[in-house]
């Protein structure tokens, strides 16, 4: 067994656009893309060196490109999907806090 | 190791068209995608109706495959022969992108054969990064407020000397720092997949899940529990204990408290830079009327204090 590691909350050192990318693995083309095309980061300034991403944003970006890469959506539809998914993710955590579920 | 067969798994006959292929898999996609699927073990059907697409989307795996599986079934034990895929050339980016690091040992064993990596006798002359990993943790909501130790075992891929890919299995200790929220991703630098070469190791990222709590429910970083009050509690005003996910306080209730009602406890949610409130929501409990002493008191308070509970309603 090696040694404890210690883990660091992503939201405390974010991610840069070329991380966000490898981690991903699609291209920082691809991120630039889909910032641009407003379905990930909710705000970015014009100089995508300067953006940083989160957990949410890593969680959304991994979820658009499966959705891409599985049904051949395009970022617009894929955004939808992953906007509706984060609503359900949403209205789950409503009703765990009121003690109900959906199943 | 057992053989599988991709066709069984997407449901398709082994002479279907890429197109039928594209549209069982997309079909199965939608069925067992985890976001939505109430489907039991979807992810992991998931990872299967995705190895089985990665292998039958690609043409000269499938041929490969097709050569190979012809006289195999479903489940029956399998060793590739030597040389088996003499002839195909695969690039082996499964294991370099698209999660294929999640994919089994028999795609491992018949396809992982390092993306960019060296093909056989020759010496590496890449230094590539590895691949980072994704993995799910569930941890319990008193460990966001204390931190934990937990072990993880992860399967990594592992590239030998003539970059072919095994999976292996990998143990980590990992500190869990307090304040995770549900949904916050943790990065282990260095610990996903190893790089090729002199490359450096890439990164593992841990997405945090809460185990559901029997006591407290978590939305965010704000927390709610529900508490128990007799009726002259609510109605008179009380100081109560309650249990806390990490120790237990006071609480005083105000007088004429209605049943739903949240107490708030400041800061004493899920604990960061600006920490998450605590929510006691109040259920008030009657006492049954199941003897002569219960009845008179009920009896007593219907007839002096002609309360109407529907009053605004007629």
């Amino acid at each position: 067994m090696t040694h404890e590691l210690t883990a660091m909350l992503l939201d405390e050192t974010l991610l840069r656009l070329d991380e966000l990318a490898s981690s991903c693995t699609v291209t920082r083309e691809w991120v630039i893309e889909h910032v641009r095309a407003g379905v990930l980061l909710e705000t970015a300034g014009p100089d995508p060196t300067g953006w940083t991403f989160t957990s949410r944003d890593l969680i959304r970006a991994k979820q658009l490109c499966s959705l891409e890469r599985q049904f051949e959506a395009n970022p617009e539809l894929a955004g939808l999907v992953a906007d509706l998914f984060e609503e359900l993710d949403r209205l789950r955590a409503r009703l765990r806090r009121e003690g109900l579920s959906l199943e | 190791m057992e053989f599988k067969d991709y066709y069984q798994t997407l449901g398709v006959a082994r002479e279907a068209t890429a197109d039928e292929i594209k549209k069982a898999f997309r079909r199965l996609a939608r069925k067992y995608h985890p976001d939505v699927s109430k489907e039991k073990n979807a992810e992991a059907r998931m990872k299967e109706v995705n190895e089985a697409y990665a292998v039958l989307s690609d043409p000269e795996k499938r041929a490969a495959y097709d050569q190979l599986g012809a006289n195999y079934q479903a489940g029956q034990d399998f060793r590739p022969p030597p040389n088996w895929d003499a002839g195909f050339e695969f690039s082996g980016r499964e294991f370099g992108g698209g999660g294929g690091a999640d994919f089994s040992d028999f795609f491992a064993e018949l396809f992982g054969r390092s993306r960019a990596g060296p093909g056989r006798g020759e010496s590496a002359r890449f230094n590539i990064r590895g691949e980072d990993r994704h993995a799910k943790i569930l941890i319990a909501l008193e460990d966001a407020y204390q931190g934990a130790s937990r072990v993880l075992t992860l399967r990594v891929p592992a590239v030998d000397d003539q970059g072919h890919v095994t999976m292996k299995e990998h143990s980590l200790n990992v500190r869990i720092p307090k304040g995770v929220q549900e949904g916050q991703v943790l990065r282990l630098a260095g610990q996903g997949s190893p790089g090729i070469g002199e490359g450096k190791s890439g990164d593992l990222y841990l997405e945090i899940h809460f185990e559901p709590h029997p006591r407290f429910r978590v939305d965010g970083r704000d927390v709610y529990a529900t508490l128990r009050v007799a009726p002259w509690e609510a109605a008179l005003g009380a100081s109560v204990k309650a249990s806390l996910p990490v120790g237990a306080v006071e609480v005083r209730i105000p007088p004429n408290s209605q049943n739903g009602r949240n107490l708030r406890l400041k800061g004493r949610g899920i604990p960061a830079a600006t920490p998450g409130d605590l929510y006691l929501v109040l259920e008030v409990v009657l006492p049954k009327a199941d003897n002569p002493k219960a009845r008179e008191l009920y009896e007593a308070m219907a007839r002096e204090l002609a309360f109407d509970p529907r009053g605004s309603e007629s």
